[in-house]
C-alpha cells in the first residue's frame, strides 16, 4: 500500500512538473510572406503572377464578359448564357445587374494580379539578389500591374489606387480615370527601361515590347473617350514605332498564325502558356465551338460583322463555315453523320471563329480542349496602333501607311492594291477585322464613341436583341455587387469620375 | 474504348457482386466479433469458476427470491450478488432468482439499470422479496457533471439527462438519433440521408457566426469526435446547457456540452447480449419532375423554336425519355449486429462489446460499413485506489461514388440513360437542360474508398488520499486516420484522375483533479475541486493527385500509371492548457451554491492567449421547506438561477496569420517546364485575435408532483456572445480578402419546457410520455463599428449565386435569406407597368424597393434585394411515448419544428435558374404563364431571379421520427431455451411527415453541413430516408 502511495506521489509530481507548457504556435512550416531575397525567391514570386493571368485568360468568355456588346461577338439566346446576354444586349448602366454571376471573375482576377505584383515590388526593395535581377523582376511586376489596371479602368472606369508597400483597409475611394492613367504610365515608363529586348527571352516572358505595347494601348485609350486628350495620339504612335524599330517582330503567314506555334512566333508580343504535360488547359476552343461541335456555344460573330468582313485569306482563316457535328460515345468525341453542317443550318445559325478552334485538341477531354497560347498583344495590333496614332496625331506618313498595308497584304486576296491613305475610322475598322474576337474591338468602339452606330446595325436575325440603344452609360460595366457591398466604393455611374 | 456491352446487365451483375461480397464480409466480421467475445467470456467464466471453486469449500445455503419494481412488475435480468464474494446471478424473466451463497454471507446486493441498488440482509432467510426503487423518480440518482459527479437533487444548473432506457427500445445506429426529440434545448437535425452521415446538433441555438457551434462531446472524461461512439455502448448522456454547467469547460463549453458515459459491467454472472436488426430504406418522396414529353414542350416554348417536332414529342409521350429519379434512387438495406458481454467480481468489472453495421445508400451508388470494439475495465487495487481503462477502436468505410443529385435531377428527361446499343447517352441528346455528363457515368465507372480508423484509449486512477481528499487523474490518446482515395476513370474524366487524401490526427490529453469535501456539520457541507488539464493536438495531411493514366486497371492503387503526379502536405498542431477550480456549498440541504472558475490558454492566438471564465449558481430546494412539505401533491420543487461566462476558440491553426500560398495553382509552365510559385496570403493577419465569449443567464425550476408521476422542468435563458470570431470578407481590391476579427454581439434567448407524465402504471399497463418544447430567438445585436451587415456563409455562393443567399445583419437572426421580392408574373393588361422595367407579360414581377439614392428608381437592381425569409424556427419540439402492455411495448417519438422558412434553391435550379441550368425540368413549369394560362410562374428564364421570395417556403413540419413495436417472449418458453430474455421488434423511421414544404424533406435542408450562417437552404441535399427495421435482442 505504501508502495502505491509513493508511486502516486511521484505521478502527481510529474503531472505538476509538465504543466505550464509552452503555448507558442509552431510556425516552422510557414513561409514568410514578401521575403524576397535571392534569385530563387524572385522566380517563385514571379510565377503566380503569370499563372493568375493564365487562369483568367483561359476562360475567354468570362474574361471578356463586359465587352460582349461589341459587334464582333454575340452569344445564344438560351442556355446558361444569361450573364453574357446582360452585356450583349446592354441591360446595365444604372447599377442593375451588378450581381451578374460571372462579373466578379475578371474584376477579382485583375485585383489578385495587382496584389501579387505589389507584393513582389515591395519585397524586392530589400532583396539581396543581384541588382540586375531585381530591376528586371521589378519591371516585370510593374508591367503586369499596369496591364491589370489598364484593363480594369477600360472595363469598369476609375478604380482605387492600391500600390506596393501600403496595406489597404477596404475603405479606399476610387481615384479618377486620369489619375489611374498617370499611374499606369509611370509603371510602364520604368518597365520599358529594364525589361529585356524582344528575342532575348522567349515570347512567354515579358519583354520591352510588351511594356511599350501596353503604353501604346494606354495612350490611344487616353486620347479617346473619356479623357479625350488628343495629344496622346502621337505618343501612342511613337511607342508603337519603337516596337517596330526593334526590327525583331514580323507578321507570320496567315495559315500559320492560328496554329499552336503561331502564338509563340515573331508576331507574338506576349502570350500566356498552357501545358499538355501538366494538364493546364485552355477553354478557348471549347467556348468558341458550338454545342453540336461539343463546345459551349459561348462566342460567335454577329452576322452583320461577318457579312461586312472583307473576303480574302484572312476571312478564311478567321471563320469556320462548315460547323462540326460531333457526339460522344463512351467518353470519346466522334463525328456524327454528316460530319459538318453549313453554318446557316447549324444549331446557332452563325459561323464559328476558326482562330481559336484551329488548334483544338479532341482527345484530351470530353469537349474540345486547347493548348494554344493566348496572346495579350500581337504585332499586327502594334502596326495598326502606329497607323491610327500617327493619322490622328501629327498626320499619316509613308511609314504609317506602310504599317497598315503590311497588315492588309496578308489579309486580302493577292493582287489587292495597297492603300495610299486611310482615315482613322478606316484603320479602326481594319483593326476590328484583324483582331476580331480578340477582345480589342469593344475598346476601340468605346474610345471612338462608335458603339451606338455599330449596335444600330445589328442584324434583326440575331438571337440576342437589344434592350436599349447604348449610350455613355453602357461604356463601362457595373462594379461587382460583392465589392460594392463590402466597401465604400460608389457604383457607376455615380462613382465614375474622369478627372 | 468502343466495346459493346449492356450496362444495365453490368450494373445488375455488379450489384449482385456487391451483395455477395457484403454478405461474406458481414459474416466474416460477425464471426470475428463472436470469436473475440467468446474468448473474453471464456476468460470471464474461468475467472468466476476459479472463485467458485475457492468458495465451494465452505458450506453453502440457497437463497431464492423475486425482484420487482415498486409496482410489482418483475425485473428480468437484475443482478443479484452475494456481498463480499463474486457469487452472483441474474433474475429470470419473471424476476425470480436462486443463488447458492457462501456461508457467512449476510447481505445480497441487488442492482438493475435505471433502479437504485439496494442491500438486502439475508440472515436466517431463504426467500426474499425485493422491490427496487425507480431511479427516474429518485432525486438521489448520481449524474455525471463536468469533471465529476453530483446527486441530481444537488444540481444547480440546467442539465438534461438521456438514459439508455429512453432509447434502447429503438434500433439506433447513431448517437444523434438517441438525442433527437428527447432533450429540451437540444436541436438535432438530420442533414442528409446518406448512410452513416449527416446530423447537426445545436444546444440553445447558434452563438457564433463562423467560430463553430458544435457542442463539446466528452466521453468518459475524454474529448472525442462523436462519430467514434457506438450508440449501443452508451449508458447515459447528460446535456449541459447553462453557463454554470458548461463554464467548467471554458473555451470549449460555449456551445453546450454533451457528457456521455459508456456502459460498465456489474458484478455477478456474466451477461451476454446479442442485438441484431436488419431493414430496408427508401427516400420518403420523389420530386415532381416533368416527363420527357412535357419537358420537350417546355423547351419548345422557352426557346421559341421547334427543338422537338410534334412527332418527337408524340414518341416521347408514348415510350421515350427517362425518369432520372428512378435511376438515381434505389432501395437501400442495412444490417446491424451488436454483441456485448459484461460482468465482474467484487474487485473487477468488465464490459466488452462489438458492433457491425453496414448500409447501402438510397442514392446510387454508395455503401457504408462501420465496425466498433469497446472494452471497459475497472479494478479496485485497494480500498482507496481504483483504476479503469476504456478502450475503443472503430472503423468507418464508405465505398462507391454517390450520384451528383444537383446535376442528376436536373438532367434532360428526354434523353434516356443508354442508347439502343447499351452505351451511355453521354450528354443530353439535344444539348438541353444542363451541359453536365450523364449522372450515371461517374457512378458506374469511378471508384472511391474512404476509410476512417479511430482508436481511443483512456485510463484513469482514483485515489482516496484521506477521507475528505480525493485525487483523480486520467490520461488518454485519440488517434484517427482517414484515407480518402478515389479514381475517375477515363470514360468519365477522359485522361484518368486519381486522388489520395490522407489525414493523421492525434489528440493527447491529461486531466488531474483534487477534490476536497467536508461535511462541516449537519447543516453545512462543502466540496472543492482543483483541476489542471492539458490537451495536445497534432494533425498531418498528405494529398496526392495524379492524372493522365494510360490505363484504368490499377485505379488509385498504383499512381505510377499516371503521367502527372502532385503532392501537397501540411502539418499543424495546437495546445490548450487549463486551470480550473470549483466550489460547492450546501446549507441545510436546502440552499445550494456552486461557483467555478477556469483559465484557458491556447496556442492558436498570438497576443491574447489566455481567457478567464467564471460562473456561479444558486439553487433552493423549496420542497424541503416545511410550508411546501405540507402540500402532499408536491414532492419536489427546486428553483435555480445561474450566471456564467464561456468561450469559443473556434478558429483554425494559423487562423491569426497570413500564410503564403504554395501549390500547383501557383506554378507556371515557363518554356514548357513548370516553375514553382509562391503567392502571398489570401488572409490578413490579426495578431490581436482572441476568444469569443458568451455570457449566459439562466433561471429555472424543477417540479415533481404526485411522487414524480408528473414532472415539469422549465428553464429560461439569455445568452450574449461578444467579440464574435468572424471570418469576414474584404473587397477584392484589397488583395487578401479574408480576415478573422473579433467583433460584434449575438444574442440568443429562449426557454425550454420538459413535461413528463407517468400516465398509467399497473399490472398490465405502463404508459409514460415526455414532451419537450424549445424556443430560441437569435439576433445579431451589433457588428463592427458602423457596419450593418457582413457576408459570412459564403460556401454556397461560390460559383453558384452572384449574391450570397444569406447575410449577417444587425437586428436580424444570423441566417436571414436575401433576395428580390417576387410579386408574381406580369399579366395581359399590365403591359404598361411591365414596360417601366423593360418587361413584358409573362416576365417575373419584382418589387422595386429602392435605388442608388434610396428611393425606388424604376430599375430592378441589387438595391431591391432585401430580407425575404428566416431559416430559424420559432420553436421545436419532441414528444416521446412509451406504452407497455403485458409483453408488448410501443415506443415512438414525434418531432417538429414551427415557423422556419426554407430557401428552396433546388427548385430554383430545376426551374432553369442559376448558371448551370438551361431548361426547366420541374413539374411547376407545366403551369408556366402563357397568354391562355395566366399563372404566376414566369414563362422565361431571362430576368427571373433565383434569389427571390418565389423560392421561399414554410419549413414547419411534424414527423413521426421513430416508432418501434416490440414483444418480449414469455420467460417460460425462454427458460427451456436457456435464455434469460428475448425481445423481437420492428420499427419505422420517418413514417410520415406533415408539412407544406415541396422539397424532399423539410428537415434535411442544410446545404453545407454545420454552417449556421446558411441554415435552411435546400440545395443538393441528400434526401432523408424512411426505413423499416426488424430485429431481435437476446440475453443469455
Amino acid at each position: 500500500m505504501k508502495y502505491i502511495n509513493k508511486i502516486l506521489l511521484f505521478a502527481i509530481a510529474v503531472f505538476i512538473g509538465h504543466s505550464c507548457s509552452d503555448l507558442e504556435e509552431d510556425t516552422s512550416s510557414l513561409l514568410e510572406i514578401g521575403k524576397i531575397e535571392n534569385e530563387g525567391d524572385i522566380a517563385a514570386n514571379v510565377a503566380p503572377i503569370y499563372r493568375n493571368l493564365l487562369e483568367m485568360y483561359k476562360n475567354p468568355h468570362r474574361v471578356r464578359i463586359t465587352t460582349f456588346g461589341s459587334d464582333d461577338i454575340t452569344t445564344w439566346d438560351a442556355g446558361n448564357k444569361a450573364p453574357l446576354r446582360v452585356f450583349d444586349k446592354f441591360d446595365y448602366g444604372n447599377g442593375e445587374n451588378s450581381d451578374n454571376s460571372w462579373l466578379p471573375y475578371v474584376w477579382d482576377g485583375y485585383w489578385k494580379t495587382i496584389y501579387y505584383c505589389n507584393t513582389l515590388i515591395h519585397g524586392l526593395k530589400t532583396s539581396t539578389a543581384a541588382e540586375e535581377l531585381v530591376k528586371v523582376a521589378d519591371a516585370e511586376a510593374r508591367t503586369f500591374r499596369a496591364l491589370s489596371y489598364l484593363n480594369l479602368v477600360k472595363m469598369y472606369g476609375n478604380v482605387p489606387f492600391i500600390l506596393d508597400g501600403v496595406i489597404p483597409t477596404g475603405k479606399e475611394q476610387r481615384a479618377t480615370v486620369l489619375e489611374n492613367y498617370q499611374q499606369i504610365e509611370s509603371d510602364l515608363l520604368i518597365a520599358e527601361k529594364y525589361l529585356p529586348l524582344p528575342g532575348t527571352e522567349e515570347t512567354g516572358r515579358a519583354s520591352a515590347s510588351l511594356a511599350k505595347a501596353i503604353l501604346a494601348d494606354l495612350y490611344l485609350t487616353w486620347a479617346g473617350w473619356p479623357v479625350k486628350d488628343a495629344s496622346k495620339n502621337q505618343l501612342a504612335a511613337n511607342k508603337a514605332k519603337e516596337v517596330i524599330d526593334y526590327n525583331y517582330h514580323s507578321l507570320v503567314p496567315i495559315n500559320e498564325l492560328w496554329t499552336l506555334s503561331g502564338a509563340e512566333s515573331t508576331e507574338t508580343i506576349f502570350s500566356l502558356r498552357f501545358s499538355l504535360d501538366q494538364s493546364i488547359v485552355s477553354q478557348q476552343a471549347t467556348a468558341f465551338t458550338f454545342h453540336q461541335g461539343r463546345g459551349f456555344s459561348d462566342c460567335f460573330p454577329e452576322l452583320q460583322f461577318f457579312n461586312d468582313f472583307p473576303a480574302g485569306p484572312r476571312k478564311d482563316a478567321t471563320f469556320v463555315l462548315d460547323i462540326p457535328n460531333r457526339g460522344i460515345t463512351n467518353g470519346v468525341i466522334e463525328d456524327k453523320s454528316p460530319a459538318t453542317k453549313p453554318w446557316q443550318t447549324s444549331d446557332r445559325k452563325h459561323p464559328m471563329y476558326k482562330k481559336y478552334v484551329l488548334a483544338e485538341d479532341l482527345v484530351f477531354g470530353k469537349r474540345p480542349a486547347s493548348f494554344r497560347s493566348i496572346e495579350a498583344y500581337r504585332y499586327a495590333e502594334i502596326l495598326l496602333i502606329y497607323a491610327e496614332g500617327q493619322a490622328r496625331g501629327n498626320g499619316e506618313n509613308a511609314s504609317s501607311i506602310e504599317a497598315l498595308n503590311e497588315v492588309r497584304r496578308r489579309a486580302y486576296p493577292s493582287g489587292t492594291p495597297d492603300v495610299t491613305t486611310a482615315t482613322p475610322a478606316q484603320i479602326v475598322d481594319e483593326k476590328g477585322w484583324e483582331l476580331a474576337a480578340e477582345n480589342k474591338r469593344w475598346f476601340d468602339l468605346v474610345r471612338t464613341e462608335r458603339l451606338a452606330e455599330m449596335a444600330s446595325k445589328r442584324d434583326p436575325l440575331e438571337a440576342v436583341t437589344l434592350s436599349i440603344v447604348p449610350t455613355e452609360a453602357q461604356y463601362i460595366a457595373p462594379i461587382p455587387f460583392n465589392t460594392i457591398s463590402l466597401s465604400k466604393l460608389k457604383q457607376n455611374p455615380e462613382g465614375f469620375k474622369i478627372q | 474504348m468502343k466495346q459493346k456491352r449492356n450496362p444495365v446487365l453490368l450494373n445488375k451483375e455488379r450489384k449482385q457482386l456487391i451483395v455477395n461480397s457484403k454478405l461474406s464480409v458481414s459474416l466474416y466480421y460477425i464471426t470475428l466479433t463472436f470469436l473475440c467475445l467468446s474468448v473474453n467470456t471464456a476468460y470471464a467464466k474461468f475467472d468466476s469458476e476459479s472463485l467458485i471453486i475457492k468458495t465451494n469449500n465452505a458450506i453453502q445455503q440457497t437463497i431464492t427470491g423475486n425482484v420487482t419494481d415498486q409496482d410489482g412488475n418483475p425485473l428480468p435480468g437484475a443482478s443479484v450478488l452475494a456481498k463480499g464474494s463474486s457469487t452472483g446471478t441474474n433474475t429470470d424473466f419473471d424476476g425470480n432468482f436462486s443463488l447458492n451463497v457462501p456461508s457467512g454471507t449476510t447481505t445480497l446486493v441487488i442492482s438493475y439499470i435505471g433502479f437504485k441498488t439496494i442491500n438486502v440482509t439475508i440472515t436466517n432467510k431463504t426467500t426474499i422479496q425485493v422491490k427496487l426503487e425507480d431511479n427516474a423518480s429518485s432525486l438521489d440518482e448520481v449524474v455525471v457533471v463536468g469533471y465529476g459527479t453530483a446527486k441530481r437533487s444537488d444540481i444547480t444548473g440546467a442539465l438534461t439527462s438521456v438514459s439508455s432506457k429512453d432509447f434502447e427500445k429503438q434500433p439506433l445506429t447513431n448517437v444523434s438519433q438517441a438525442l433527437q426529440g428527447r432533450a429540451a434545448g437540444v436541436q438535432v437535425n438530420q442533414t442528409s440521408g446518406a448512410p452513416g452521415g449527416g446530423f447537426k446538433i445545436r444546444i440553445r441555438g447558434a452563438n457564433s457566426v463562423t467560430g463553430g457551434n458544435e457542442p463539446l462531446y466528452v466521453v468518459d472524461g475524454q474529448f472525442v469526435n462523436i462519430s467514434t461512439i457506438n450508440v449501443n455502448d452508451i449508458a447515459s448522456m447528460e446535456v449541459l446547457k447553462d453557463a454554470s454547467s458548461t463554464a467548467i469547460y471554458g473555451t470549449r463549453g460555449a456551445n453546450g456540452v454533451i457528457l456521455i458515459t459508456t456502459k460498465k459491467g456489474t458484478s455477478g454472472k456474466a451477461k451476454i447480449n446479442v442485438d441484431a436488426f436488419t431493414g430496408v430504406s427508401s427516400i420518403t418522396q420523389k420530386l415532381d419532375i416533368m416527363n420527357g414529353a412535357d419537358f420537350a414542350e417546355g423547351v419548345n416554348f422557352s426557346d421559341g423554336t421547334e427543338v422537338f417536332t410534334a412527332e418527337e414529342i408524340e414518341e416521347l409521350r408514348a415510350n421515350g425519355g427517362e425518369d432520372w429519379q428512378e435511376r438515381l434512387f434505389q432501395t437501400g438495406y442495412f444490417n446491424n449486429i451488436q454483441l456485448s458481454a459484461s460482468g465482474g467480481s467484487e474487485n473487477v468489472d468488465y464490459y466488452l462489446s462489438g458492433n457491425y453495421y453496414d448500409a447501402s445508400g438510397t442514392v446510387v451508388n454508395q455503401n457504408y460499413r462501420r465496425l466498433n470494439l469497446r472494452s471497459n475495465l475497472n479494478a479496485k487495487l485497494s480500498d482507496k485506489v481504483k483504476i479503469g481503462l476504456n478502450f475503443n477502436v472503430g472503423q468507418e468505410e464508405t465505398t462507391g461514388i454517390r450520384a451528383d443529385l444537383g446535376a442528376g435531377l436536373a438532367f434532360d428527361p428526354s434523353t434516356p440513360a443508354y442508347d439502343e446499343n447499351g452505351d451511355y447517352n453521354f450528354n443530353s441528346l439535344k444539348n438541353l437542360a444542363t451541359s453536365e455528363t450523364n449522372p450515371l457515368v461517374a457512378v458506374e465507372n469511378n471508384v472511391r474508398e474512404n476509410v476512417i480508423n479511430r482508436m481511443s484509449v483512456n485510463g484513469n486512477l482514483n485515489w482516496d488520499i484521506t477521507k475528505n481528499l480525493v485525487f483523480n487523474t486520467s490520461a488518454g490518446i485519440v488517434n484517427s486516420e482517414r484515407h480518402n482515395n478515389s479514381y475517375e476513370s477515363k470514360i468519365s474524366s477522359t485522361i484518368g484522375k486519381a486522388e489520395l487524401k490522407n489525414k493523421y490526427a492525434t489528440n493527447i490529453f491529461n486531466t488531474n483533479r483534487l477534490t476536497y469535501s467536508l461535511d462541516i456539520n449537519e447543516n453545512n457541507s462543502i466540496k472543492v475541486d482543483a483541476i489542471h488539464e492539458l490537451i495536445l493536438e497534432e494533425s498531418n495531411n498528405v494529398t496526392v493527385k495524379a492524372s493522365d493514366f494510360f490505363t484504368d486497371a490499377v485505379t488509385f492503387k498504383d499512381l505510377s500509371a499516371a503521367n502527372v503526379q502532385t503532392v501537397t502536405n501540411s502539418q499543424t498542431n495546437r495546445k490548450l492548457e487549463s486551470f480550473l477550480g470549483r466550489f460547492n456549498y450546501s446549507l441545510l440541504d436546502k440552499y445550494l451554491v456552486t461557483a467555478s472558475f477556469r483559465a484557458d490558454g491556447t496556442s492558436v492566438f498570438q497576443n491574447d492567449k489566455w481567457g478567464y471564465f467564471p460562473s456561479a449558481s444558486l439553487a433552493w430546494k423549496a420542497s424541503e421547506e416545511d410550508f411546501i412539505k405540507n402540500i402532499d401533491v408536491i414532492n419536489n420543487l427546486k428553483l435555480r438561477v445561474s450566471y456564467g461566462k464561456v468561450g469559443n476558440q473556434g478558429i483554425n491553426v494559423y487562423g491569426t496569420r497570413s500564410r503564403a500560398q504554395l501549390g500547383p495553382i501557383n506554378n507556371y509552365p515557363f518554356n514548357g517546364t513548370l516553375s514553382t510559385g509562391v503567392a502571398p496570403s489570401e488572409r490578413v493577419a490579426n495578431s490581436d485575435l482572441t476568444w469569443e465569449s458568451t455570457d449566459q443567464l439562466n433561471a429555472g425550476f424543477d417540479l415533481g408532483l404526485l411522487n414524480s408521476a408528473i414532472t415539469v422542468s422549465l428553464d429560461v435563458y439569455k445568452k450574449n456572445t461578444t467579440d464574435l470570431l468572424l471570418d469576414t470578407q474584404l473587397p477584392a481590391y484589397v488583395g487578401p480578402t479574408l480576415l478573422n476579427v473579433n467583433t460584434g454581439e449575438v444574442e440568443n434567448k429562449g426557454f425550454e419546457i420538459t413535461l413528463g407524465a407517468r400516465i398509467v402504471r399497473n399490472e398490465n399497463w405502463n404508459v409514460n410520455s415526455t414532451l419537450s418544447i424549445s424556443s430560441n430567438k437569435n439576433k445579431v445585436v451589433s457588428l463592427n463599428d458602423d457596419i450593418q451587415f457582413l457576408i459570412a456563409g459564403d460556401e454556397i455562393r461560390q460559383n453558384t449565386f452572384p449574391v450570397n443567399p444569406t447575410r449577417v445583419e444587425v437586428g436580424l437572426p444570423i441566417s436571414t435569406f436575401r433576395g428580390y421580392v417576387f410579386e408574381g408574373v406580369y399579366q395581359l393588361g399590365e403591359e404598361a407597368d411591365a414596360a417601366v422595367f423593360g418587361r413584358v407579360p409573362g416576365d417575373a414581377k419584382y418589387k422595386d424597393i429602392s435605388g442608388p439614392n434610396g428611393v425606388p428608381d424604376g430599375i430592378i437592381s441589387t438595391d431591391d434585394i432585401t430580407t425575404v425569409g428566416d431559416g430559424n424556427a420559432d420553436f421545436t419540439w419532441g414528444w416521446n411515448w412509451d406504452v407497455t402492455y403485458q409483453n408488448w411495448n410501443l415506443n415512438f417519438v414525434l418531432t417538429g419544428s414551427q415557423g422556419n422558412d426554407i430557401y428552396n434553391l433546388q427548385r430554383g435550379r430545376l426551374m432553369a435558374l442559376g448558371a448551370q441550368q438551361f431548361h426547366a425540368v420541374h413539374g411547376d413549369y407545366r403551369n408556366r404563364w402563357t397568354t391562355t394560362n395566366p399563372s404566376n410562374i414566369p414563362s422565361g428564364r431571362d430576368g427571373t431571379e433565383i434569389l427571390s421570395s418565389q423560392f421561399i417556403e414554410d419549413g414547419s413540419y411534424m414527423t413521426m421520427k421513430n416508432i418501434a413495436l416490440s414483444y418480449n417472449i414469455d420467460s417460460k418458453i425462454l427458460s427451456k431455451m436457456g435464455l434469460s430474455s428475448l425481445r423481437l421488434y420492428s420499427s419505422v423511421t420517418n413514417l410520415f411527415t406533415i408539412t407544406n414544404y415541396s422539397g424532399f424533406d423539410p428537415e434535411a435542408t442544410t446545404a453545407v453541413d454545420n454552417a449556421d450562417a446558411d441554415v435552411g437552404i435546400d440545395y443538393n441535399t441528400y434526401p432523408i430516408n424512411r426505413s423499416v427495421t426488424f430485429g431481435l435482442n437476446v440475453t443469455f
